[in-house]
């Protein structure tokens, strides 16, 4: 037989039954839609968990830091020896330029970015407001490099320049305010010349301070992340005052950089390259590996939801089985009959299981609809949600509370298909396994 | 003229087992039936008769026993090789007609053929001819429930033929027929028969002797001469 025969003639035989066809089929419609609409929501929220990840920072990013060796955190003095104390980094290896060309020559590696912080209080003033911000610098001419978006301004860090986040630019306090004052406004710095004053103290406890001018040229962006509260100054400047306080000059290749940021060419090799950086000797972290077990814990959700829309599915499939052994039971005689005229049992049983697939194919078609339908309904009835959530988490727009990926539907059908085609396995078997004369004289 | 046996059984056995009864359909049955001969079974109800056809077409296996058509040992052949000798060698024609009530005149003929994979063009073909060779050519595109069961029973008449086959089997064709129309499906089979088929065919209706060149007689699962037939039929006189 044709497979095109055999095609025509399941539909033909289905075409027969429309009504029944059509009840069985509602059955595999609901249970697909449960299964596509309960993994679509799952999907949602793992878009949704991912966006606000994406959101903090960027994802090719791996920070490297020096290992620190485990150790007891407490120190004690025992016959005048100092024992235990806290984890200490380890000396060998060190972030100096050496590390810094050991981990640019990894395949995949974009780009080896130093990064510090000032080891001594520093504080803006303005008139007689007062900002702390935490203060950094990336040895990097454009801090675009690294994901930080902007707000306002430029993100090129020059000698005497800086770039400061949204929410310290607003971080603001009057020494002198005292409760029921009003809080202090906070000043435009944008592009403006501010004093950074440094404090520093001397071992007999006498504070001393500098002051430097610095020039506000840009605003990171609010993304729930370091930069929001720090401000980015040039590498060259900072080592200068750490200089200033430690009262001695810096020798990268003794001391090192406290972290280094590994930019990696593709998201995809970002933790395989960590694992590398580990190897080397390396402590390396990744906002990618946080992303990586959120995915992993909604790809578990997305199962056990799809193991809950399938039970609908398993009740649909008992349906179709019970409607093909009944349609066995009408059609004995025309089972005897093509046995008579040539069928084989392998034709027999291919236009049943056939039938039984089809049952399932047009209700997974009607549930992918259905369910397509229903996630729209549900992401309209969310957006209002969802619209302060990605508000108040700094994201660039609301996600949808359902995601239909491109494989869903697909395998939503390919599933629904194969359900009815093992429903129908049982009362196929039977039809094709029939005596054709038996079958010829059934009542 | 010689003619060549077609059919031959040896020693046939059909047993039935219903519960702890075993009913002998046949009881050891030789028969051997002439290539392109017109053989009609005849017999009460319950001789075995239908049996035998069944039997002879492939549809049943029997207890014990061979059946040989056209040289092929039946019980020699699988369940797949079975559905071939039935789709190319035998063509069924039965009681109850058995059209599927939902196709068209046209496709109940063409049928077969699709289980035979010819091409749907070919099918549509094959089933008009038939269909005009036994009359039915204005009936194409009409259902079962459309005609009466005469027609019914020449489109059974043509779908048996579609496949070409050498051996017609008819169970009963006229048994739900009224006599006029019985007679003509009878003509129409004799038609077959002078066509150069070999015809078997299983009736109550002794008028269809008229076209045997062959007859059989069974009784309780044997054959038996018509003597012997006629003496069964025949209602004991009062004593």
């Amino acid at each position: 037989m044709r497979f095109f025969d055999l095609l025509s003639l399941i539909f033909y035989n289905l075409g027969r039954r429309k009504g029944r066809v059509a009840l069985t089929a509602v059955g595999v419609v609901i249970g697909t839609a449960s299964v596509v609409l309960l993994v679509a929501l799952a999907s949602g929220l793992q878009r949704n968990a991912t966006r606000q990840f994406a959101g903090i920072g960027d994802l090719t990013i791996i920070n490297v830091f020096p290992k620190f060796e485990a150790g007891p955190v407490m120190e004690a003095s025992v016959n005048g020896k100092i024992v235990g104390g806290s984890g200490q980094p380890s000396t060998n290896k060190i972030l100096n330029n050496q590390a810094i060309e050991e981990i640019s020559a990894l395949e995949g590696v974009a780009q080896v970015i130093p990064r510090d912080s000032l080891h001594y209080p520093g504080r803006l003033k303005v008139g007689k407001l007062e900002n702390y911000a935490y203060v950094f610098a990336v040895a990097v001419p454009d801090t675009s490099i690294l994901g930080y978006e902007l707000a306002a301004g430029s993100s090129k860090l020059e000698r005497g320049t800086a770039i400061i986040g949204e929410a310290a630019a607003r971080n603001w306090n009057d020494p002198n305010w005292r409760p029921g004052q009003p809080q202090p406004e906070a000043p435009d710095i944008l592009n403006k010349q501010v004093r950074f004053i440094l404090t520093r103290w001397t071992q007999d406890g006498t504070t001393v301070e500098k002051s430097v001018s610095l020039r506000i040229v840009g605003l990171f962006k609010e993304r729930r992340g370091e930069t929001d509260y720090a401000m980015v100054v040039n590498m060259d400047d900072l080592t200068q005052w750490n200089e200033w306080g430690d009262g001695k000059r810096i020798n990268r290749n003794k001391t090192g950089y406290e972290q280094l940021m590994v930019k990696a060419a593709d998201t995809r090799n970002v933790t395989t390259l960590a694992d590398t950086i580990t190897n080397l000797g390396y402590q390396a972290s990744t906002l990618q590996e946080y992303v990586e077990g959120i995915n992993n814990l909604y790809t578990i959700i997305q199962i056990v939801f799809g193991g809950i829309g399938a039970i609908s599915l398993l009740v649909a499939a008992i349906g179709i089985a019970n409607t093909m052994t009944m349609a066995i039971l009408e059609r004995t005689r025309e089972i005897g009959l093509m046995k008579a005229i040539g069928a084989t049992n392998r034709n027999v049983m291919s236009i049943f299981l056939g039938e039984a697939a089809g049952i399932g194919l047009i209700g997974g078609m009607g549930g992918v609809a259905l369910a397509w339908g229903l996630a729209q309904v549900v992401n309209v009835l969310a957006a209002g949600y969802l619209a302060t959530q990605a508000a108040q988490m700094g994201a660039d727009s609301a996600g949808q509370a359902t995601y239909i990926a491109p494989w869903l539907p697909v395998f939503a059908l390919v599933f629904s298909t194969v359900v009815g085609l093992l429903s129908g396995l049982y009362p196929a078997l039977r039809a094709a396994t029939m005596i054709p004369v038996l079958a010829l004289k059934y009542e | 003229m010689d003619q060549a046996a077609f059919v031959i059984t040896q020693n046939l056995r059909k047993t039935f087992v219903m519960g702890r009864t075993r009913v002998h359909a046949l009881a050891g049955v030789d028969v051997t039936i002439l290539e392109k001969s017109f053989t009609v079974i005849m017999g009460p109800s319950g001789s075995g008769k239908s049996t035998l056809l069944y039997l002879l077409g492939g549809l049943d296996r029997p207890t014990s026993g061979t059946i040989i058509v056209n040289g092929q040992d039946l019980n020699t052949l699988d369940e797949n090789a079975l559905a071939v000798y039935r789709r190319n060698t035998v063509g069924f024609v039965f009681q109850q007609f058995n059209l599927v009530s939902s196709m068209t005149a046209l496709e109940n003929v063409a049928f077969p053929l699709r289980f035979g994979g010819v091409a749907a063009g070919l099918r549509s073909k094959r089933a008009k001819e038939l269909l005009e060779q036994v009359g039915l050519a204005k009936h194409m595109r009409h259902r079962p429930v459309e005609m009466s069961g005469g027609q019914q029973q020449r489109v059974a008449i043509a779908r048996a033929l579609v496949n070409n086959p050498a051996l017609i089997l008819a169970d009963e064709p006229t048994g739900n027929l009224d006599t006029v129309t019985g007679y003509s499906i009878m003509q129409q089979l004799a038609e077959l028969h002078a066509g150069g088929r070999t015809v078997v065919v299983v009736t109550h209706d002794p008028r269809m002797l008229r076209f045997a060149t062959n007859t059989m007689y069974l009784l309780d699962g044997q054959c038996v001469s018509r003597e012997e037939y006629e003496a069964s039929s025949r209602v004991p006189e009062a004593g």
